[in-house]
């Protein structure tokens, strides 16, 4: 179990730098969306197997579709090295080395007092689904319109403008 | 047993790719993608806490991130286009003025 996790964090980690690092966007993508299968196996590890599911599937599935398919479309250059750029990725790096040091000691200081109930819930869909349709219903539905409410923007944004006068 | 601190460091860990990389990239759709990369530590940890504490509302949460995540990804990517469009360029510093 521990490997298992070793590797995977290992996976994880690599993956999101390789995210970061690549030079090419499509590079990246392909990077994130293992990354995101790594975070799926992670999920499947905490007994959450609806949402692994759900990870590959709108994540890994849709979402980094769309990513893929505007990266082909707009036929994007390599990014060039800018002048400034190793100042400022040093500086964003200490900056994160900073962040990360705020939240290390949170982690092991603040859990104590925490009583591990572990492995006593399982993330199925029969559990998830009874929760989500009874208490969380209302969130649910205002979900779903905040979809509908996407998608009609989306087209509204990516409509060509007619030239003179907004239509 | 993985102790619950494993899976909070790994998301610390990812989220703070994820802040530099917004920091240090130009490209819009790599930024997105950070932003992606937070949002994945984010829901990490709260799996984890869900685990811990022992019911399964911090799930439901992460359901609910996912939800937004593609909300996002549909109009954020529409942006980019829109973006592109007028200023012939994906760099976040060439989107320094709003009117077109």
């Amino acid at each position: 179990m521990m490997i298992l996790f070793a590797l995977l964090g290992a996976l994880v980690i690599a993956s999101a730098i390789g995210v970061v690092a690549l030079r090419h966007p499509i590079h990246s993508a392909l990077c994130l969306v293992l990354n995101l299968v790594g975070v799926a196996a992670l999920y499947a590890m905490l007994d959450a197997h609806f949402l692994s599911a759900v990870q590959i599937i709108v994540y890994a599935g849709a979402i980094m579709v769309l990513v893929l398919f505007v990266i082909m479309l707009l036929n994007i250059k390599v990014e060039q090295p800018h002048r400034r750029g190793i100042i400022l990725t040093l500086l964003a790096t200490l900056a994160g080395v900073c962040f990360l040091g705020i939240l290390a000691p949170l982690f092991y200081r603040g859990l104590r007092g925490f009583t591990d109930h572990s492995s006593k819930i399982e993330g199925t869909v029969e559990a998830f689904g009874e929760l989500l349709f009874t208490r969380y219903l209302f969130p649910f539905e205002a979900a779903s319109v905040l979809i509908m409410v996407a998608i009609v923007g989306a087209v509204m944004i990516g409509k060509r403008h007619q030239q003179g006068g907004s239509k | 047993m993985i102790p619950v601190s494993f899976y909070l460091t790994l998301a610390a860990l990812m989220f703070t790719i994820g802040v530099c990389g917004v920091a240090i990239r130009r490209n819009v759709i790599v930024v997105f993608m950070c932003i992606e990369l937070m949002l994945n530590a984010v829901n990490l940890s709260m799996v984890a806490f869900s685990r811990t504490v022992g019911n399964l509302d911090g799930q439901i949460g992460v359901f609910f991130v996912m939800v937004v995540a593609a909300a996002e990804a549909a109009i954020g990517l529409g942006i980019i286009i829109a973006l592109f469009r007028s200023t012939r360029s994906l760099e976040s510093s060439e989107a320094s003025e709003l009117r077109r």
